[in-house]
C-alpha cells in the first residue's frame, strides 16, 4: 500500500517536471525581443562620442556596446524612409561624413515619421557593430531595432 | 582667361561623371533563409543596414554586412545564429567583393531591367570562397536597383549545424541581396 502511494507521489512529481520544462520550452521558442522602450541602455552617449570611441578603439568598444542596449543622443544628419516604409535616422555631424545609423524599429515607425532634421534627438538600439570607412563612405556605428527616446 | 575657364569646366565636369561611376548605398536588403520543410517555423531573417558599392564603369562590386544586424523574428532563433553559428561576437562581419561579368550589357543611363552575372569572393565566418550569382539591375528615371540571389553552404564556412536540429535547418542557405543606390556625391 505505502509503496503504490509512493510511485504515485513519484509520478505526479515527473509529471509537474514535465509539463513545467515544456511550458518553458514553449515559451523560449516562442519568445519575441524585447520593445527596446522596456529595456534600460547600458550607456547613454552623444553621437560624437560613440563614434569617436569605435575610430579609437574598435575591439574596446564593441566590447563594450556590441550587443547591448545603447542611448545615442545627436544631432538628426537624415532620415531615410525605403519603399516598405523602413526608416533610417542618421545622427551626427553635418561637417562629418561619420555617422551612428540608426535602423528604427516597424512598430516606430508613426514616430519616426514626426523627426525633423537637423533636430537633436535620443535614440535607444541594439548596437550591431562599427562599420569603419573602407569604400570612402564615412564610418558608422549601428544600431538596431531603435526606438525613439522621449525628450527629458 | 577664356582658355583657363574652359580647362575649369572641362576639370569639373570630369570629376562630376566620376562621381556618377559610383553608386551606393548604407541601407541595403538582405534576406537569409534557412527554412526546411521539417523546419518548425521559418527560420529567415532580415538586415536593413547592408552597404553597398557599385562602380558602374568597371562593374565593381562590394558590400559589408554586420552579421548582428539580422533580425529574427524569434529571439531564441537570433541568440542561436549569433552564438553558436555565424559566432558573430569571434566574427562581426561578412563581405563580397566581386564584379559584374557582364557590365558592359547594362546600359546605366537608359531605363531597363538587365540580367547579370556577378563572380567574387565572400567573406564569412573567417573562411573565403568563390561565389557566383544571376542577379537584374534595374534602371528607372536615373536611379539604380540591384538584386542579386545565390546559396551558401553553410559547411563551406565552417558553420556547424547541431546534430539535434540537422533536420529541421537547411544546409544551405538562401541569400537575396536588395539594394537601391544613389550615386556617390
Amino acid at each position: 500500500m505505502k509503496k503504490r502511494i509512493n510511485l504515485k507521489r513519484i509520478f505526479l512529481i515527473v509529471t509537474v517536471i514535465a509539463a513545467a520544462a515544456s511550458l518553458y520550452g514553449y515559451r523560449e521558442f516562442n519568445r519575441k525581443n524585447k520593445n527596446l522602450h522596456d529595456v534600460e541602455a547600458t550607456a547613454n552617449l552623444k553621437s560624437a562620442d560613440i563614434i569617436t570611441q569605435f575610430a579609437n578603439d574598435e575591439k574596446k568598444a564593441m566590447t563594450a556596446y556590441s550587443g547591448k542596449a545603447v542611448a545615442v543622443f545627436g544631432t538628426v544628419k537624415k532620415i531615410d524612409k525605403d519603399e516598405k516604409g523602413f526608416y533610417t535616422i542618421v545622427l551626427g555631424d553635418n561637417e562629418s561624413m561619420s555617422s551612428v545609423r540608426c535602423s528604427i524599429d516597424s512598430t516606430e515607425s508613426s514616430q519616426a515619421a514626426t523627426i525633423q532634421s537637423n533636430s537633436t534627438i535620443g535614440i535607444k538600439g541594439i548596437c550591431t557593430g562599427y562599420n569603419a570607412d573602407e569604400m570612402g563612405l564615412g564610418a558608422d556605428v549601428i544600431l538596431n531595432r531603435c526606438v525613439i527616446e522621449p525628450a527629458k | 582667361m577664356k582658355k583657363l575657364f574652359f580647362m575649369m569646366a572641362a576639370f569639373a565636369a570630369i570629376n562630376t561623371v566620376k562621381a556618377q561611376d559610383k553608386q551606393f548605398t548604407k541601407t541595403g536588403k538582405i534576406i537569409f533563409d534557412a527554412t526546411v520543410p521539417k523546419s518548425p517555423e521559418n527560420i529567415d531573417a532580415v538586415n536593413k543596414s547592408v552597404v553597398c558599392v557599385l562602380d558602374t564603369k568597371a562593374g565593381a562590386l562590394q558590400f559589408a554586412v554586420l552579421m548582428k544586424s539580422f533580425e529574427f523574428d524569434r529571439a531564441l532563433m537570433m541568440e542561436h545564429f549569433n552564438e553558436n553559428y555565424v559566432e558573430s561576437g569571434k566574427y562581426p562581419k561578412a563581405e563580397f567583393k566581386g564584379t559584374i561579368s557582364n557590365n558592359a550589357t547594362v546600359n546605366y543611363t537608359k531605363d531597363g531591367v538587365y540580367p547579370v552575372k556577378v563572380k567574387g569572393k565572400l567573406t564569412m565566418h573567417g573562411e573565403t570562397k568563390d561565389v557566383e550569382a544571376d542577379g537584374k539591375i534595374t534602371v528607372k528615371a536615373g536611379k539604380i536597383n540591384a538584386v542579386a540571389d545565390f546559396e551558401v553552404l553553410f559547411i563551406d564556412y565552417k558553420i556547424t549545424i547541431p546534430e539535434l536540429v540537422a533536420d529541421k535547418v537547411a544546409k544551405t542557405a538562401k541569400i537575396k541581396v536588395d539594394c537601391s543606390l544613389e550615386p556617390l556625391k
